[in-house]
């Protein structure tokens, strides 16, 4: 019994040993429940825990609670992909009061909303690409519960998103035209009504954004409101709540930063500038969903597949000696 | 470290062979969907219509015929003015804190979700009292259906049915139904054999037997269960909005990404008022119709 205890007693002092040398210590990473975030968290983790000797985990999470508990508990220590629009005031605030620190952009070309046609729809009528298009031919998108009526898939309940898609619903007046807003409950709604009705060759217009797998796999046709982008007023007023006179504009790109909390940037600034280099253009990202997509794939897979395919890319984020490390690890794998 | 082996690392399947299967299934459901989607959906019309239409009834009624309606329902079934006077007083500060509208829209598909339940469950029960074979294919089918994560068939039926109210009945019934079914069959089975020798010597047919006697006395089992499954279908509310269901899922749902307490509290509390009212109701009905048995046995 005396040695049994005492071989734990040396395992578990040879494991602290092991973790002491590290430089690095335990960081923690939000993987997002999202295909995108959860394939960055993963692409971080790999190279956090061999390029630089981190002892890292993954949590679970989701826009606004991993900033909340970002912010008030210092932990998670890095969300690798966060959509700053939908918690702006948060997050500025956070960043003022030293609690947070932006590391840069995880899509450099900024996400993507706005409201979207099946690009079947466009090849037969050209004009349903515009917004006067799609009011006139309101027929073509039925609404999910009542025939008679025209639907339009705005955003999940709860999410930012919600507020600016029913100003621009009402400063369209798409209500006129026989739309009414339909409130898909979640993203795996607004996604499977998506999903529906592009199997089965029917009319959709609705709220989403890139890049995303959905997008990825099902093409879609962004529609133009013929208004070009009112800055100024997107942000003062489209995406208030109290906005009493909203007017028609598109959305402008919207900015996914990698965020840590300020205690991990300064006690890692060799990380810290990593994660501030690493990013994507929308077009690799929808290139590696679509691949995702196409094999089913989880974040740890899609991983693998992008550090042994994409070396050109990931090697400049990171110094050559950083880089041989994650090789040779990557060669064992 | 260590070479791996099958003896240090589970045997598992091939990973090509694994995506293979899962996008083939995959294909096969989409394939299914393009096919017979709207035929299916043109099943399911009658039902949508009538849920639309019972909607429609509960949110264009004055709000005070509402409350006078449901008031006379509570108060015909328990017999207890205390309760009614409850279910008045609930009802006024859910109108009077903005929830009118959702509690509606909630108490319509509940109400609906609950007839299904029943309609569908009931006789299911009966036919499991009466075969030990029925009984043993049902129970692992109310098992899956109890334990089955309600994403895992919700999205499937919104590939094949759209969002909105449809695939949320489905949703809510599979999830509520089993408790019906399975007390159903339990009270049938728990009539005593003695009175059942009884009846079919007085000359009692089958069906004589089953409305006079096997029904009657399994009642407060029957009823038990189905105040279990209104209680389950309640506790569905806000899963069902996450395919679209308008009601007071949705703010509930609102206000946990937002984290706004207050909102999810009212909301929650309201839900919990319907759930009190329709188990207090179905509790006391239950109760009234084993005393009027009582009464006439003895």
């Amino acid at each position: 019994m005396k040695g049994l205890v005492g071989i734990i007693l040396i395992f578990f002092s040879m494991m602290a040993s092991a973790v002491a040398n590290e430089p690095c210590g335990k960081v923690t990473i939000a993987d997002m429940n999202w295909s995108s975030a959860t394939f960055i968290a993963h692409v971080d983790q790999f190279i956090l825990q061999h390029g630089y000797g981190c002892d890292v985990g993954l949590v679970p999470g989701d826009t606004m609670p991993t900033t909340i508990s970002m912010m008030e508990k210092g932990e998670p220590d890095i969300a690798p992909e966060l959509w700053v629009n939908s918690a702006r005031d948060a997050i500025d605030k956070a960043v003022a009061d030293k609690l947070l620190r932006i590391a840069g952009s995880s899509l450099s070309d900024g996400g993507e909303e706005g409201f979207w046609v099946p690009e079947y729809m466009v090849n037969k009528d050209p004009s349903i690409a515009t917004i006067s298009g799609v009011m006139a031919n309101a027929k073509l998108f039925k609404h999910p519960e009542d025939r008679s009526k025209s639907g339009f898939f705005g955003c999940p309940a709860g999410w930012n998103c919600q507020i600016s898609a029913e100003h621009l619903f009402e400063a369209l007046k798409l209500a006129d035209a026989g739309f009414e807003l339909v409130d898909p409950g979640s993203s795996a709604g607004l996604a499977g009504s998506l999903a529906k009705a592009y199997e089965r060759g029917e009319g959709w217009f609705g709220y989403y954004w890139a890049p995303t797998a959905v997008l990825g796999k099902y093409k879609m046709v962004k529609v133009d409101f013929g208004s070009g982008i009112d800055f100024d007023h997107f942000t003062s007023c489209t995406t208030q709540e109290e906005c009493e006179d909203p007017r028609v504009t598109m959305y402008p790109p919207s900015p996914v930063h990698t965020v840590t909390t300020e205690a991990f940037a300064s006690k890692l600034p060799a990380v810290f500038e990593y994660l501030s280099k690493r990013s994507f253009t929308n077009a690799q990202m929808n290139t590696l969903l679509a691949w995702m997509e196409d094999n089913q794939a989880e974040g740890d897979i899609i991983m693998e597949e992008f550090l042994n395919n994409h070396e050109s890319t990931w090697t400049l984020w990171v110094s050559s000696e950083v880089a041989t490390k994650v090789k040779k690890a990557l060669a064992e794998l | 470290m260590a070479k791996e082996s099958w003896l240090t690392k589970f045997p598992a399947m091939d990973r090509q062979d694994l995506t293979a299967i899962k996008k083939s299934l995959d294909g096969a459901y989409r394939e299914f969907s393009r096919n017979y989607g709207e035929l299916i959906e043109s099943f399911f019309d009658p039902l949508l219509y009538f849920l639309v239409w019972f909607e429609k009834l509960l949110l264009e009624t004055p709000w005070w015929i509402v409350i006078i309606v449901v008031t006379g329902i509570v108060h015909l079934s328990a017999r207890s003015v205390k309760l009614s006077v409850g279910v008045v007083i609930a009802l006024c500060l859910i109108g009077y804190f903005g929830m009118w509208d959702n509690t509606m829209r909630t108490l319509s598909i509940i109400t609906v979700c609950t007839l299904v339940s029943i309609a569908l469950g009931i006789p299911i029960g009966i036919m499991m009292a009466r075969s030990n074979r029925v009984q043993s294919i049902v129970n692992p089918i109310l098992d899956i259906m109890q334990t089955m994560p309600a994403f895992v068939y919700l999205i499937p039926v919104v590939m094949l049915l759209g969002i909105g109210k449809i695939p949320g009945v489905i949703a809510v019934v599979i999830y509520a139904i089993p408790p019906v079914i399975r007390l159903t069959n339990l009270g049938i089975r728990l009539v005593d054999p003695e009175v059942l020798e009884a009846a079919t010597a007085y000359g009692a047919n089958k069906s004589q037997r089953l409305w006079g006697v096997q029904l009657p006395l399994a009642m407060p089992t029957i009823m038990a269960g189905v105040n279990q499954t209104i209680m389950m279908a309640l506790a569905m509310v806000v899963v069902a909005s996450m395919i679209g269901v308008k009601g007071l899922g949705q703010p509930v749902l609102k206000s946990i990404t937002n984290q706004y307490f207050t909102l999810g509290l009212f909301n929650g509390l309201a839900i919990v008022a319907l759930a009190i009212i329709f188990d207090r109701v179905s509790q006391a009905y239950a109760k009234r119709t084993q005393r009027h048995m009582e009464g006439t046995h003895s």
